[in-house]
């Protein structure tokens, strides 16, 4: 009982912090409330992992708080993501483990070629590495078809890497299509730098 | 314990309402960019001090639609509106309005008791009872739509009606959020999430906010679409190598693959007769295919310009919406798929994301910042003025 009162003020703590409308006492069930741990549940079939809250329509907030309060928002896509930024694990991506490609391409480039091959050695002098690579698009077009785009460009590098002997196990590839740009802007510089697979690990 | 707990959540709900009555609320007008005349009809301001400007709402809805054009009390037109809402009834308001023809014959005569949070509701049925009336079509101002907003690293699933007013955030993530479907019966929206850092089909109740993971196979988890019947769900898996559809019974849970090729194949939509329309990438850059229900051949539908992507498919199963790339520039376009013919509706740009109204007169889509909608002639253009971004919107079907 303590257990389950511990983990509903952890739930109206949370709820506060993030500005969530939790108006209702289920708030914190398992169906409409905040969610248990990514990892636990991640690839499961059933419920999904935690980062996201989900509110039933009636009790929904009307407006994302995280918006600017100055009313300044120009609409632009998070630019918090990409070249430089933090990701989990406390890596960064350095330019040196970035693979950019032509529109509407997924072949890599000479540039890329030597950027993937330094990568591949030294996955495969440390075999206990597993690298994730993630793949994107610039913003053009479908946004689906642009998923698929981005999944093609790294299984590009992915090939490339196995063929130079890195382990297929070490090798793990996710598509972000257009959706975490490295660069905000509507310009052909801004979209080649969003065409790219970032080689995490 | 549970007076405690319910003593919690009292002084919770307290804290939030002040929180958010601080807060400004996001608005997004439908103002600017209406072409085209329409029917003339004088609407009168409602009395009854009701908090909403119920005459306002009525007049904006139908200006939006382009066949009738509302025009200040006392105008000479063709039709007029008069009404009142006023505090009583056994709900808290009544509202009355009346519709009249030239001669004064009352065309609507109708009365509506009302809890004062659905004066802004009634004010949209109203809205569709007279444009019923006078276009003998079905209206959409009490429909809603579902779209995708992010801003700083959180990306949000919100639910609006269709003059982009009343949002609602029914999710929250620090993960991409993508590709929205409503459910036939507008009771559920299917969409994919990047939570755990890998994308996942998720299907969640709009009015519970109960969610459950339909799909997180290896690799993409995408574009997922309800059968007409909504007992299956199609969507793209990549789980074999490369981008394939997939069908999923809901009840059963058991997918089948319905194609195969080493091309990129996404993005499926239902014709009524169960038959799906994809994008495929098998003649070295994406087209439309079409495949029936079994799966097998393939046949392509599509042969303008050199990009047709992200097909939906009209109320009726005659048109699809598209795409379309030509000359570097992406455009919405629709294909009848009786007569062949295509045309492109949209300016261009980086249009993308159509999706049909349910009476299947407009197309709402995306500019990749924006909402914008256009009706299927081509004459109305309405821009939705978010103060944030907006994407991937989806129209809701008529249901509940």
């Amino acid at each position: 009982m303590h257990y389950v009162t511990r983990n509903l003020l952890a739930a109206a703590a949370l709820a506060l912090l993030f500005g969530c409308a939790s108006t209702s006492e289920n708030t914190a069930g398992q169906e409409t409330g905040v969610q248990q741990d990514a990892t636990a549940q991640e690839g499961l079939i059933g419920q999904p992992g935690g980062e996201a809250q989900s509110y039933a329509y009636g009790q929904a907030p009307s407006q994302y708080d995280a918006y600017d309060a100055t009313g300044g928002t120009t609409g632009a896509p998070p630019s918090t993501w990409g070249v430089g930024q933090p990701v989990a694990g406390g890596g960064t991506v350095s330019a040196d483990r970035i693979v950019y490609f032509a529109f509407d391409s997924a072949d890599i480039p000479a540039e890329g070629q030597a950027v993937v091959a330094a990568n591949a050695r030294s996955l495969m002098s440390n075999r206990q590495i597993i690298t994730q690579l993630e793949g994107h698009t610039d913003e053009q077009g479908s946004r689906e078809y642009n998923i698929a785009l981005g999944e093609r460009r790294a299984n590009a590098v992915r090939q490339s890497m196995i063929a130079t002997g890195v382990a297929p196990q070490q090798i793990r590839v996710v598509s972000y299509g257009e959706e975490r740009p490295a660069s905000s802007g509507q310009s052909e510089e801004s979209y080649a730098l969003n065409r790219r697979v970032e080689i995490m690990y | 314990m549970l007076i405690t707990m319910k003593n919690l959540f009292g002084i919770m709900a307290l804290l939030l309402v002040s929180r958010f009555a601080l807060a400004q609320p996001l608005t997004i007008d439908i103002t600017k960019g209406i072409e085209g005349n329409g029917i003339p009809i004088a609407i009168a301001p409602f009395g009854g001090g009701a908090p909403e400007d119920i005459a306002g709402i009525i007049a904006a809805n139908l200006k939006r639609t382009g066949k009738i054009a509302p025009q200040p009390a006392g105008s000479p037109a063709d039709y007029s509106v008069t009404g009142q809402a006023q505090p009583g009834g056994a709900r808290g308001y009544v509202v009355r309005f009346q519709l009249a023809g030239a001669q004064g014959a009352a065309l609507l005569n109708l009365s509506f008791d009302v809890p004062p949070n659905q004066l802004r509701p009634v004010a949209h049925r109203i809205s569709d009872l007279i444009y019923e009336k006078l276009t003998g079509e079905k209206g959409l101002a009490a429909t809603r739509i579902a779209y995708i907003a992010s801003n700083r690293g959180f990306w949000y699933l919100v639910v609006a009606d269709a003059d982009g007013q009343n949002p609602r955030v029914i999710l929250r993530s620090s993960q991409p959020l993508m590709s929205p479907s409503w459910s036939p019966d507008s009771g559920k929206l299917a969409y994919v999430s990047f939570e755990g850092r890998q994308p996942k089909i998720i299907v969640q109740d709009v009015y519970s906010g109960a969610r459950r993971v339909v799909s997180a196979a290896p690799g993409i988890n995408g574009a997922p679409s309800w059968s007409p019947n909504g007992q299956r769900l199609a969507f793209t898996l990549s789980k074999d190598g490369n981008p394939e559809i997939y069908a999923l019974d809901l009840a059963t849970q058991s997918p089948i693959r319905l194609t195969n090729s080493s091309a990129i194949d996404t993005e499926p939509v239902w014709l009524p007769d169960g038959s799906m329309v994809f994008t495929s990438d098998r003649g070295g850059a994406p087209q439309l295919y079409r495949i029936s229900p079994g799966g097998g051949q393939a046949q392509r539908l599509t042969f303008q310009g050199d990009y047709n992507a992200r097909p939906t498919i009209s109320p009726d199963g005659r048109t699809i919406a598209m795409v379309h790339r030509r000359n570097g520039r992406f455009y919405i376009a629709v294909l009848d798929l009786q007569s062949r013919q295509f045309r492109v509706l949209t300016n261009g740009g980086l249009d993308e994301s159509p999706s049909f109204a349910p009476n299947g007169k407009m197309i709402i889509y995306s500019n990749g910042q924006r909402l914008k909608a256009v009706s299927l002639d081509g004459a109305v253009k309405q821009d939705f003025d978010l103060r944030g971004n907006g994407r991937d919107p989806v129209w809701a079907p008529y249901g509940r």
